[in-house]
This record gives structure tokens, sequence and C-alpha cells, in this order.
């Protein structure tokens, strides 16, 4: 209310009539009000004044700004910065502010009236807007964090660096334990991928577009205004606070900003439409009708992030099959489809006002309903009345009594989409929905469809809009598997796992090695692991030929056999051919760079790159260099090699005349060595010599190293199941078939029931009748009824026309016995990744080395050669089990053992003087009473750092000094 | 040795086809162990001949030196000579460093691309210092048997365009698959059971002919067919019959079981061997008897000698039953 008044809308009735005359949002107003009251704020000036007040408290380093003008230019800038004020004018703002409490109220009134959070990602961006329109934009007052605003691609696969295109991340805190907006929300749908996002604390947070969206760029918005107006839009300024919340017209807003209002909303959307479709305005410019708010929303803004979809007439596509002959053809391309008003992109908003509809034909022949069996279970309406996203039915189409694995889970999700829509907390299970199914009972507050159809193949149709028949919808789905985004498009029919194996694969596809790029051989990265012989997967989606992933792989097709064989196996362990490994499988090139840089000094002395010794000391740590001082290219560059033989001068301070002039003897060495692993041979591959930043030469040296697949080494299919190696075995141990066929791994049974990764089960068995008829198969998500996904019966018929099993088993005999195996053997090509983790960057042992110079104490980590701690649970153990006196001499005498002087009256450390040979106590001023003791050195440390705090700590050594007096007695 | 029953079997070879490459042959009378210790020793103790140090000189391709290296490696060379040549780690005439002609091959490839369309380095272009040990498609095209050698255009090393150059030194040396697959000189070893098939003909004709069809082509590979003049269900192949007990179920699901009876013979085999060319087919099993037999003779020599305590020890007196 201050507020208000502080922008000039000094009358309270003013306010209450723009907000509204209902008494019940009086009487929320009420306090407010009476606040006013008792602060006296009346006026403008008063309200200003008093926030004055306010301001200072939490902004004290602001400095010294106008006083008057400070919190005005708070509420000018800050307070609503999107919408702009003309020469103070406030009344826009006034009116906003008005709608924004209207809105609150109403939620605080009505539960269900509360916006979905659909817009995590247009907050981003308009924060974004806000930070640059109000040109204030300060990090720490906010407490934002600036992060993120720009990232370095990715690079380290192709599939990594696409994913990283479509990445969305927010800009609130991670560390929030908030389920909301973590949760996948209804207005996602087909914007972003529901299986892309991270596990862990940014999981939900953290998002990917999915295949078709786009995101919107700017539209001029001064035509678009004055187009509304003629449209018969009534300017926001000719209108009292009564007339807007008048119920007979709706609220026109436009870009978040309120317009004005228009007395026959769906007729202006129409028209906007209209215009839209004939390319006269533009096609991301967004109309969308809310009846509840009694709003109608125009966006032209770029950020907002829509998607296409196809236009259907009364339910009838207008693409047509000679359209679709043109594209073929190419005579026709995407953005004719556009302009002729084929199709048209929809944002999260506009959405809510279509209807839209999975598949519009069965394999080319249009659908017709049958309306005789038109089982319409409609159990209770109630579920709609209080929806914010239109009232929205589910239709399911499906035949009759087919039930089969895949359209349970379709069913299911489609239910979970409905239930979000409606909003009612979901209790039934998958099995319930089976039980519904065959019994076509429906639980109340839901409204489920079932018809039977001409074809014979499923229906589904997710209707966004009231409207029961299917002549009332707007648009239709381009393709279903275009909801999810690229990673998860890899996955060969991803609608048959288990959802969260997916999300795994989202995340490990990315640390797939392979192919990088068509330039992966010119590039200098910092780090790059490439696959010798990447392959293009057997079983491949229409997503990745989409995105060309056929073109840069990043796996191999590995024979799989799905059996236990030799115990290393268990814990998904996988057991490999060590043929197929000599012969190229699962190697990789990793390459690293080195960077050198030339330092020019203040002086004007420089370092120097020297012809190497070929005598002497270092010649053969020399042996890799030319006789520039630079490691050579194809050069097999070992650990403590030099690879730059740089000497840089002793004394870079005091200037030097001459520096090119500068002696000998005024260098010091200052060559770089090579630490890799021991008893690998990395290979020098390129050298490259640039300029940075200050100009600094910059010797950058590209080391490779081939490597053949090892124990330990991590591998995954497409289907979130990752594995090391456990074991590497010769082919003549490995099982075989009679037709000769030897697998290049084994997988153990057990990864199975627990994942419920059927897609890999059908990834394997359309690999194996890919092999066997010469043709890739395909398993594009959704993509049965629409022939982007071959079925498993087509695929068992194809098998069994090759004279393998249907079930796509083997007779499979022991190679190490020679006699059958007792099972059949569920064997075939699946597609596998090698992962960037490797044993050879992980594994670490030390006995002594290295420590820490303050603390005494072994370094830390793998790169500074550290030591495995032994830490508190470990300690116990030892302690629990009674070995303490091994604890005393690991974690002490052979660890950190230190002897100190302690003070036997003031309990502090003395010390030794050497010179004198005797104790001191510099508190007590004397050598009286001191007594030696050994201590870790880390905890002598600990004594020191408190005392330094001002802390005392003290030891008193009674028992210790009494046992050592008494040794000593004994001892004569 | 008194009262202990010999167990020694003769077993019988019939080879029923036999190309340079493929070899088809029955092994019968003899048992599971010594078939698949055959096809074992052929897989991985079958000596032959492989590049197995590479000397680059110049390598401006775009394949690194390791790529190529190994590329040159798992091309398969002619290996006749490989059961007569010496182990290069067990070669007196070259302290083992794999130089002398006992025990290695040279090879050099000295290839430059000058022309404007991509060139392709091939197996060809390897010049052998040995002309008995050469690339299989070489020594193909030059008897011009097996391959066709108008479409044999090699065995591709990497691709150059113009300006990039290729040379190397290359030696190959004798091993065994066991060490690297590139000394492998089987392509596919495999062997089956041959199939005693069973049916039951009073069953059988108690079926209708549609039933029969219906059974016949329950089988996914085609071990069965009907007879077109007396509707008589024969067996047509009984090695197509891959166990899948297919035709077994479908008898039980027709309400007939025990229609058709079938077992593996467990002392008769169906061998497959492929060769990759380095070795004839028909050699490669040769060569895998004799390494066999050399292997059974080290272990029999060594069971009436010293050698025996110091090979294997303790295990060794309990092999002697001490």
């Amino acid at each position: 209310m201050v507020i208000m008044k502080a922008m000039g809308m000094e009358s309270d009735q003013e306010v209450v009539q723009m907000i509204g005359r209902d008494p019940r949002y009086g009487a929320l107003l009420l306090p407010s009000i009476q606040e006013c009251a008792e602060e006296n704020v009346y006026t403008q000036q008063q309200a200003l004044e008093y926030l004055e007040t306010k301001v200072k408290r939490f902004s004290l380093s602001c400095g010294p700004l106008e006083k008057e003008g400070r919190a005005l230019s708070i509420i000018r800038n800050v307070f609503l910065a999107n919408v702009l004020v003309h020469d103070l004018h406030f009344r826009p703002k006034c009116i906003y502010v008005a709608v924004i409490l209207r809105r609150m109220m109403e939620a605080v009134l009505n539960k269900d009236a509360i916006d979905d959070k659909h817009f995590v990602k247009e907050l981003i961006t308009h924060g974004l807007e806000r930070a640059i329109s109000t040109g204030n934009w300060d990090v720490k007052r906010f407490k934002m964090h600036k992060k993120g605003m720009t990232q370095v691609v990715i690079r380290l696969s192709f599939i990594g660096t696409v994913g990283h295109m479509t990445r969305i991340s927010p800009q609130f805190e991670k560390s929030r334990k908030v389920s909301g907006p973590r949760a996948l929300q209804p207005s996602q749908w087909g914007m972003l991928c529901p299986c892309d996002t991270p596990e862990g604390e940014s999981c939900g947070l953290v998002k990917n577009l999915a295949l078709l969206t786009h995101v919107t760029t700017d539209d001029e918005e001064g035509p678009l205004i004055s187009l509304c107006h003629s449209l018969g839009v009534e300017d926001l300024e000719l209108l009292s606070g009564e007339e807007l919340h008048a119920s007979n017209s709706f609220l026109v807003m436009f870009n978040g900003l309120i317009l004005g209002k228009h007395r026959k909303p769906q007729h202006f959307a129409t028209a906007l439409r209209k215009l839209r479709r004939a390319g006269i305005i533009g096609e991301f410019v967004s109309v969308f009708v809310n009846e509840k708010q009694k709003c109608i929303y125009i966006a032209c803004d770029g950020g907002r992030v829509c998607r296409p979809l196809v236009i259907a007439d009364n339910g009838i596509s207008r693409v047509k099959e000679h359209h679709m002959k043109e594209l073929e053809v190419g005579i026709r391309t995407f953005n004719d489809f556009l302009r002729d008003g084929l199709i048209e992109y929809l944002d999260v908003n506009e959405q809510n006002n279509a209807l839209v509809c999975q598949y519009p034909f069965i394999c080319g022949v249009k659908y017709k309903l049958v309306p005789e069996v038109y089982h319409n279970v409609h159990i209770s309406p109630c579920g709609f009345k209080n929806m914010h996203f239109g009232q929205s039915s589910l239709l399911l189409v499906a035949q009759k009594h087919l039930c089969v694995c895949v359209n349970i889970l379709l069913l299911f999700f489609l239910m979970m989409w409905h239930i979000c829509y409606t909003k009612k907390i979901c209790t039934f299970s998958l099995f319930t929905l089976t039980q519904l199914w065959f019994r076509q009972k429906f639980v109340e507050g839901t409204k489920v469809h079932i018809f039977e159809t001409t074809g014979s193949k499923v229906h589904i149709m997710i209707a966004l809009y009231e409207g029961e028949a299917v002549p009332e919808t707007t648009h239709i789905e381009i393709e279903p598997f275009t909801i999810l985004g690229v990673c998860a498009g890899l996955i060969p029919f991803p609608h048959h796992n288990q959802s969260p194996r997916n999300t795994y694969q989202c995340a490990m596809g990315k640390q797939a090695m392979g192919n990088i790029a068509y330039n992966q051989l010119c590039r200098m990265d910092s780090l790059l692991y490439l696959l010798v012989y990447p392959q293009r997967p057997l079983l491949t989606t229409r997503t990745i030929e989409l995105i060309g992933y056929d073109k840069l792989g990043a796996g191999q097709n590995a024979t799989v056999a799905v059996m236990s064989y030799s115990g290393y196996d268990i814990e998904d362990a996988i057991v490999m051919n060590k043929s197929s490994l000599d012969r190229g499988f699962g190697r990789c090139i990793v390459t690293k760079k080195l960077t050198v840089v030339n330092q020019k000094y203040a002086d004007g002395t420089m370092d120097r790159i020297i012809r190497p010794q070929r005598v002497g000391r270092d010649a053969e740590r020399m042996q890799i260099l030319d006789d520039d001082g630079l490691a050579a290219p194809g050069e097999i560059i070992r650990p403590y090699d030099i690879y730059i033989n740089k000497q840089s001068p002793i004394n870079k301070e005091f200037s030097v005349n001459s520096p090119a002039g500068l002696p000998d003897s005024a260098y010091k060495a200052a060559t770089q060595t090579y630490k890799g692993p021991q008893g690998e041979t990395a290979v020098v591959d390129r050298v490259a010599l640039s300029s940075d930043k200050d100009t600094n030469l910059c010797i950058k040296f590209l080391i490779r190293h081939t490597r053949r697949p090892e124990l330990g080494d991590k591998f995954s299919s497409r289907h979130g199941q990752k594995g090391v190696c456990g074991t590497i075995i010769q082919q003549e141990d490995f099982p075989f078939s009679e037709r000769g066929i030897c697998p290049d791994l084994i997988m153990n049974p057990h990864g199975f029931p627990s994942r419920m990764t059927i897609g890999k089960m059908i990834e394997l068995l359309g690999g194996k009748a890919g092999v066997s008829c010469g043709r890739f198969h395909y398993g594009s998500a959704f993509g049965e009824p629409s022939g982007h996904a071959d079925r498993v019966e087509v695929i068992s018929e194809t098998l069994v026309k090759h004279g393998f099993s249907y079930s796509g088993k083997d007779f499979i005999y022991s190679g190490i016995t020679g006699s059958p195996l007792q099972a059949y053997i569920f064997m075939g090509p699946i597609y596998y990744q090698k992962l960037k983790h490797m044993v050879l960057d992980k594994m670490h042992a030390r006995a002594s080395g290295p420590r820490v110079m303050l603390t005494r104490q072994p370094t830390e980590g793998r790169s500074r050669d550290g030591g495995l701690r032994l830490g508190e649970m470990e300690r116990d153990c030892l302690l629990a089990y009674g070995a303490s006196m091994l604890l005393y001499e690991r974690l002490m005498v052979s660890s950190d053992p230190f002897e100190v002087q302690v003070c036997r009256v003031c309990g502090l450390l003395g010390y030794y003087n050497h010179k004198l040979k005797a104790s001191f106590c510099s508190t007590c001023k004397n050598g009286d009473n001191i007594s030696t003791l050994k201590l870790p050195y880390a905890c002598k440390l600990l004594f020191q750092v408190n005392c330094d705090r001002v802390v005392t700590v003290t030891v008193h050594i009674f028992a210790f000094y009494l046992l050592c007096s008494i040794t000593r007695v004994i001892g004569g | 040795m008194d009262g202990v029953v010999s167990y020694q079997r003769f077993p019988k070879i019939k080879i029923r086809e036999v190309k340079d490459e493929y070899l088809k042959f029955e092994l019968r009378e003899t048992d599971a162990s010594v078939a698949n210790a055959l096809r074992r020793v052929m897989i991985s103790e079958v000596p032959t001949i492989a590049i197995d140090l590479v000397e680059i000189e110049v390598n401006s391709s775009v394949l690194n030196d390791e790529f190529i290296a190994h590329r040159l490696g798992l091309i398969p060379l002619t290996s006749d000579r490989a059961m007569s040549m010496r182990f290069s780690r067990d070669c007196d005439a070259c302290d083992g460093d794999g130089q002398c002609e006992y025990c290695s091959v040279e090879f050099q490839l000295s290839v430059r691309c000058d022309q404007d369309q991509t060139l392709d380095v091939t197996s060809q272009d390897l010049i052998s210092l040995d002309p008995s040990v050469v690339p299989v498609d070489v020594a193909a095209r030059s008897t011009s048997s097996g391959f066709d050698a108008t479409e044999n255009r090699g065995i591709i090393i990497v691709k150059l365009r113009r300006g990039q150059e290729l040379r190397l030194r290359a030696i190959a040396r004798k091993g065994i698959g066991k060490d690297h697959a590139k000394w492998s000189p089987a392509a596919t070893v495999t062997f089956m059971y041959e199939p005693d098939i069973h049916i039951n003909e009073d069953m059988m004709e108690s079926l209708s002919l549609e039933d029969k069809r219906n059974w016949v082509e329950s089988s996914p590979t085609k071990v069965f067919d009907i007879d077109p003049s007396t509707h008589q269900v024969v067996v047509v192949d009984p090695e197509a019959y891959t166990y899948d007990e297919e035709v077994i179920k479908k008898a039980e699901a027709m309400g007939k079981p025990g229609l058709v009876e079938i077992y593996a013979k467990d002392t008769d085999f169906i061998f497959t061997v492929e060769s990759t060319g380095a070795i004839k087919s028909s050699q490669l099993v040769l060569n895998a008897i004799q390494v066999l037999k050399q292997k059974l003779d080290a272990v029999r020599l060594t069971e009436d000698t010293e050698e025996a305590d110091e090979q294997f020890g303790e295990l060794g007196a309990h092999m002697r039953g001490g």
C-alpha cells in the first residue's frame, strides 16, 4: 500500500478500486491500509520518506546518494523493472502492481488459482533482461551469482557438445532442497526433454531442450502494439480502476506488461493467429487466452521456448501427402511449411490453447473413429473445475484388446501427464493402471475414452483443451519422439526402459569416447579422448540420423552374450575377449596438451630455448629434442623426458641494457619434464607455436597415447548400464556357437531384472536381425506406430528367416571344455560406449613419498603422489580390534614423530637450545622442569596454532614423568 | 599296466569340403576334449607370420603411427614358412632382436601421393624382401585363385591426399594367436555335435498333412521336409539343426510329445574351419595336429625325467602318483 502511494496513487479508494471491489479482497487489504494510517503515510511524499528509512537499513554501503531520489529510484529502476517508466509516470506500474496484488489475493482465497510454475526458463531471460535494462545490476546486493552467463563449450565428445548447446541452467541456488522447481512440469511437454537432467544437486534444475524446441528471438514491439490497438485493444490509460476488472472484457498483456483491454478475446486471438500464419507478423509471436484470469497474453520477446506443430483444421492435418512428396524431392523446406501456414511455432502459453494430437494417421490411412464402440467412461466431471490449464482431458484411443508392454507404458506415461494437468495426487500404480486398462473402469476424476479404430494401431492423443471430439483438434504433433532431447534421442527403444535408466544414459552419453568433430585431428584441446575405430550403431533412431551421430559415433557394436562367466562378471563387470581387443575393439587415443610460455620479464630479459646437450648428464633425457630445443613430433616420450630445453634469467629484477647480450651464466635451466604414467609409451603428436595475450611465445605440445582396454576400464551400453572390464579372456576360452560366432564381451544377466532395461534386449534382437538381413534397424522413441521403430514381432520373424531362434537365444558351446552350455544364451550385437574413466588415469599407490611442509603429513591426492588416508572410522576399527600399538606405530612412529620439550610447571612447549645443550621453557624463563616428549608433528602444530588463536593448550605429564623417573632410578 | 582299461581310441577324419580358406570335415569316434583341443590349438597356437615391428620414417597421413602399425599388424601374411621359422625370442642368430632371416621378414613401404584424387595405400604397396612371405591378397592375385583378381584391390592401410607421404620399414615375425590375434591363422573354427534325429513314424503318420507342414515349418532352419510324392516327413539336413528344440516344443504343443527325438552324438563332430589365408585351411588342421602332438610330447617327455620336478614341482610328483 505504501508502495502504491509512493508511486503517486494517494487515494485508498483508487487503490481498492484498482484491485477490485470484492469485499473479500478488501478484507485482505485492510491491514495494509491500517498500517499506512498508523505510520502516517498519506501522500506520495510521506510514502517516499517512509520508504527512505526502510531503504537505509539494508543498504548502508550504497554511498551518498541523493536522499530523496533513492526510494524513488529504487521503485523506478529495480522494483518491477520490466515495466518501463517514462518521466516518473507511474500509472502503468500502479496498474501492474494492482493486477499482481489481485492475483495474489485470488491465490490466497482460492488455492487452485495459483499459476503453474512453468516459466522457469522465461524468468531467467527476464532476469537477464532486467539486468541489462536497469543497468545497475549489482551482483552482490541481490546475492545473485552471475555464474553461467557464458560457458565454455564442452568438447570432450560430440554428444557432450551438442548436449551442452541445448542446456538450460537456472540462476538460483542449487542447494535449496525444494522439489517444486525440480519437478517435471506439464508445460514442459515437448519443450524440454523429460529424461535429460543430471543426477545429484542440480537434478531437475538443469534441463535440456527437446529436439524441435526453438528459442525465440526478439520481434519489434512497436508495430505489434499498434496492430493490437487497431484490432480493438482499448488503451490502459483510458481505463479507470473500475473498468480494469470489468468481467465482460479481457486484459491484454503484452510481453508481461498491461497493454489494455479487449472485449472479444477469442476474436482478437484468432485474428492475430491468422496474421501470424500468413506471415504478416513474426512466427514467434504468441497469443494465449487465459479464460480463468480473463487475460490475453501476447509475447514477441526473445528467450521463450517454443516448438513447431502441424496445424490442423477440424482435426484434419494441413500437411498433405503432396507436401511431403515435395519435401522429399527437395522443392519444399521446413521454412516453406512455416511460410505456407502448415506448421507454426507455439510457445508454452499458446500450447495451452491448442488441442494437440499425437498421430494423425494410421500407416497412411486417415483414422476414422467408430462411435459405436465409444466407451465414454466419465465418472465425475469435477476434476476439471479448478484447472488452470483450460479444460483438459486425456483421450486414449486404442485398439480394444491390444495390451502389449509398450502400450501400457505409454498409457502410464500419458496418465502421469494427465495427473499433472489435473493436479490430482496420483496414487495408482502401473499395476492398477493395467487393471484399469483391462476392466475399462476408471478412477474418479479422470476422464478416459477408449475407442476402437479402423486400423490395428494404437492411438494416443493428448487433448489440452475442452473438447471431446477429435474434429476440435487444432494441432498435430510432428513426431512423438521429438519430446526427447538430443542425448535421450540416442537411446534405442527408450520407451521400453525404466525411466531413470534413460536419465543415466543421458549423463553417460556425454562421457563416451568417439569422434569429437571432423576436425578432431587438427584440434589442440587440452584433453581429448578419441576412439580408434568408432562405428555407427546398428540400431539407430531418427534422432541419431538428424543430429549426425551416425557419422560421428561414440561406440562400437559389440557382440554381447548375456551369461555368467568366470565370476569376474559380478556387479556389472564385463568379461572381454582378448582377440577382439587385439583387433581394435575399445582402442582409444588420448591426447593431452602441454603448454610452455617463453616468458618476457619486466626488465626486458626473457626466457630462451637453446640447443639440447648431446653429451653429458642430461643428454639421455634430451633425446627427443630437436636442435631447436623442442621435442620433435613423432618421438616417443617417456616419463622424466625433457620436452623443452628452456632457460630463464636468474635475475629478472634490475634492468639490463642489452637483454640479448646476457651471458650464459646469467641463465638457469628451466626445462620441462614430462610426467606421465610409468611404462606407457606416449608420443609427441604435434608442436604448435603461438603467442599468448601478453605476446609471449607460447609453445604447445600435443602428447598422444593410444590405449587398449584394460582391466577396470569403464564401458556402457546405451541404456544406463555401465560396468567395468572385470577380466580379459583368450578367444579360445570364450564360448562359441556352431556358426562360429564368438562374443566380444560377456555381460552378466543379473544386470537385467532390477534395471528393467527392456530396450537393451530389443536393441540386441534388432541388432542381430540387422546384421543378418543387412538393414539398419530403428528404435526411435514411441516409434512403433509411425514406423520409426521396428517391432519385436517383425524382428523375430527376420531372425527366424535367417536361421536364428526368434528369441535371440543361441545354442552355445563352452570354449574351455567344448561341451554345450546348459542354457540357450541371449546373444547379439549391442552398441557399447567406452567411457572416459580409465584405470590408467586413476590407479595410484604409494609407500613413502612427499609430505606437506606445514603438517609433515603425507600429501593428498593422486596428482601429488599422495598417501591413502587412514581416517577416523578406520582408526576406530583398529582400536576396537585392540591393535592400538599398530595405530601408534602407523600414525606416530612411522608417520611424523617429533620431539618436544614440555615444561612440567606451566605445561607449555619449550625448546632445546643446541648451543647450550639444554632445554628451556620460555614462559617460566628457566630450564629446570623440562621433559622431552614424542608427539606427532601434527599434534604439536595443533598446540601451537591454538596458542596462536589465544587458546592455551597445556600438557600435564605427571604419570609419564613419574614413569620416566622410575625407569631412570631403576636404570641407575 | 595291468588291470587298466585302455581308453585309446582311433578317431577318424572324413573331409567333406576343401577350399584354400575353407574346410569342413567330420571328426568321429573321439570325444569333446579332443575336438576342443584341436579347435583351441587352431585358434591360438598354430604359428603364423605377422608384422610386429614398424619403423616409421615419414608419416604425413591422417592416421597416426600406432594406428598404422596396428593396421599393418593385422594384415595376414602367407605363413607357410612359419612352422620352420624360429621365434625371435629364442633365435640365436640375432640375439632375439628379430632382424635375421631365420626369424623375421622385412617389409618396406614407400608411398607418396602426387595426384589430386585420394590414393589408397594397400597391402600391395608392402614390398617384402622374402617372396614367400607376402600379404595374402597379393599371393592370391599372383596365383589368381581364390579371389577374383579384378575385385581384389588389396587391404587398405591408409588413404593419402595430395602431398602426403608414408614411408616405413616393417619387420614381420613368427608368433602365435595366444600372444596377439594377428598371429591367429583361423578366422572361424567351430564344431558341432552331429545330431541324431529319430522321427516316430507311426506318430507322424497320425498327423494330417497340414499339421505336418506346420510342424516342419516350426524349425527355424530347414531340417525336415515333406516328400511331395509320399507326403512323408523326411530329414533333409540333420546338420542344419541348431539344437533349438523348436520342433520338440512344437510337437508338445500339438499334443504329440515324442514325435521326434533328437540327441547329440557325443563322439562325432563336424568341424568348420575358415582360414585368414595365412595358411591353407587344410594345412591349418595339419599344423594344429602337429602342434598338439608337440605339446603332448612335451608332457610325456617330462613325465619320466628329473625335469618334471623342476617344471611342475609338487604338481609333477602328484601327477606321477607320488
